[in-house]
């Protein structure tokens, strides 16, 4: 089975490559951008499209010339399987059949292209946690450094402020700490102006 | 469904009453909340309507039709009561195609004569006022369609990219897209809708068959909110800001400043689908591009575009 992957992430599509590579037989081809030729040259069964590639709407167009003629998966998974499409759309995946491929062979495919959407927008949102917590511990640290400095408080002490401030206002203590750092700016440069 | 309405959008000016609402308040003045979402085809925008993945969408009016007839997807029983816009659709033609003086029909016949491949033309997609506007101005040039050149579809924002490197000569599609293709010097608007085919429909704005879709006093507020939207984005006094708006990276970016010209070309405009112009476009649908028979899509076609009771 020939398979297309045309997603404007290329990360992500060598996910669903590796994915793939556990189903059936297969031949995979990636495009960040859709090329026709090169579609067409490469005779795909199935073409597994990210919902935001812009090139959704050209693939679909090609529904309308005789030599290619993808199907959207949607059209005839949705009778036999329901439930299967939606998922799909939501996942952020959509594929389309070129040929008389049977459903069944086609589910396995659309199955590892909609995990591995997943996995990459769990990774996306792990990163995106890791950055913010280590951007909070820093500022939990600067803003300790400050109150130890400008109230001559401990370590301890300034920590138990921090936490203080931040049940009080029911505020994360990196979020409390920023604001802390932020009007110290402010009042810094008032004084310096 | 949660409280919170979700809306997609792709980037074209005439998203304008969309934006306007969710960013001057207009939503929120009727208690709505919504959130949009930028999408990057219109195949994705159909799909997640149809699934319930956006509670409403600016979208294609044939394509709103061609959906509830169930082409490229499950039959859905979405909705458009009202328009967004008239005019800002146009026909771009490489600048290329100048040099000799020759008319389209010359060109056509002196490729055929060269052994060169088709002139290329590419529109938004197939169901699509665009479609229709350039093939009937193929054919009212003297060109057909459908055997003299080759028409392809390509996401609005990169019209300007393939006509500058070839691979089209020229392309239907949406403001501010022709004329940020003009202003980098690729390319010359060479018809309008405005006057090829004044007060045709081009945007509407659907609705998903979601619970929403039962909320009558839910879908009123938002009509009248993209109403209100649309009054504010006509005032001549409010165009700067608009340009603001639009120009937000969630929006469109930077090209909605350097083509905001392009503004002029569109009227905003939030009213029911005019009748008259149902039926020209069910009958160019008809004749370009088919999803169903003549009965049912005039039929289709009476159930999407009714005005909300």
């Amino acid at each position: 089975m020939r398979v297309l992957i045309v997603d404007p992430d290329p990360a992500r599509a060598a996910l669903v490559i590796e994915g793939l590579g556990g189903v059936q037989p297969l031949q995979v081809r990636h495009l960040t951008v859709l090329d026709e030729q090169e579609a067409v040259a490469f005779g795909p069964d199935v073409v597994v499209v990210a919902a935001d590639s812009p090139d959704r709407d050209t693939l679909e167009s090609l529904r309308e010339s005789s030599h290619a003629n993808p199907r959207p998966v949607v059209m005839f998974v949705d009778r036999s399987e329901p439930g299967l499409a939606e998922e799909a759309v939501r996942a952020g995946v959509a594929a389309y059949v070129v040929g008389g491929l049977a459903p069944a062979r086609v589910r396995p495919v659309l199955e590892v292209a909609m995990s591995r959407f997943a996995l990459m927008n769990q990774l996306r949102l792990d990163l995106e946690k890791a950055k913010a917590d280590l951007a909070s511990r820093k500022s939990v640290e600067r803003a300790k450094a400050l109150l130890m400095r400008e109230r001559g408080l401990d370590e301890e002490a300034a920590y138990r402020l921090l936490r203080k401030l931040s049940m009080d206002k029911g505020r994360p203590l990196g979020a409390v700490a920023a604001d802390l750092l932020a009007f110290a700016d402010i009042l810094k440069g008032e004084a310096d102006g | 469904m949660a409280d919170h309405l979700l809306f997609g959008f792709l980037p074209l000016f005439d998203a304008a009453p969309l934006i306007v609402a969710k960013d001057k308040g207009f939503f929120s003045a009727r208690d709505l909340k919504v959130d949009l979402r930028r999408e990057a085809s219109w195949a994705t925008v159909r799909d997640k309507l149809a699934v319930g993945a956006l509670d409403g969408a600016h979208l294609l009016a044939p394509l709103a039709l061609a959906a509830r007839l169930g082409d490229a997807s499950e039959p859905n029983r979405l909705i458009a009561p009202v328009t967004l816009n008239e005019g800002g659709a146009a026909i771009t033609l490489s600048r290329r195609l100048e040099v000799d003086g020759l008319t389209l029909p010359q060109h056509v016949a002196g490729r055929r004569e060269a052994g060169l491949g088709p002139l290329t033309f590419a529109v938004v997609y197939p169901h699509a006022l665009h479609n229709y506007l350039l093939r009937d101005w193929l054919a009212a040039a003297g060109v057909d369609p459908v055997n003299d050149v080759r028409i392809t579809v390509a996401p609005p924002a990169r019209m300007g990219e393939l006509l500058e490197c070839g691979a089209i000569d020229g392309f239907c599609a949406g403001e501010p897209w022709n004329l940020a293709a003009q202003a980098s010097g690729v390319a010359k608007v060479a018809a309008r809708a405005s006057q090829l085919q004044p007060g045709a429909l081009d945007k509407v704005f659907a609705f998903a068959d979601s619970p929403l879709q039962r909320q009558s006093d839910r879908l009123a507020a938002v009509v009248a909110a993209l109403e209100d939207a649309a009054a504010w984005a006509r005032h001549p006094a409010n165009r700067a800001e608009l340009v603001c708006l639009l120009s937000t990276p969630e929006a469109l970016g930077p090209v909605a400043t350097t083509a905001s010209a392009a503004l002029d070309e569109i009227r905003f405009a939030v009213a029911q689908a005019p009748p008259q112009a149902v039926a020209r476009q069910t009958e160019q649908m008809l004749r370009w591009g088919a999803a169903a028979g003549p009965e049912q899509t005039v039929e289709a076609a009476s159930q999407v575009f009714a005005p909300l009771t």
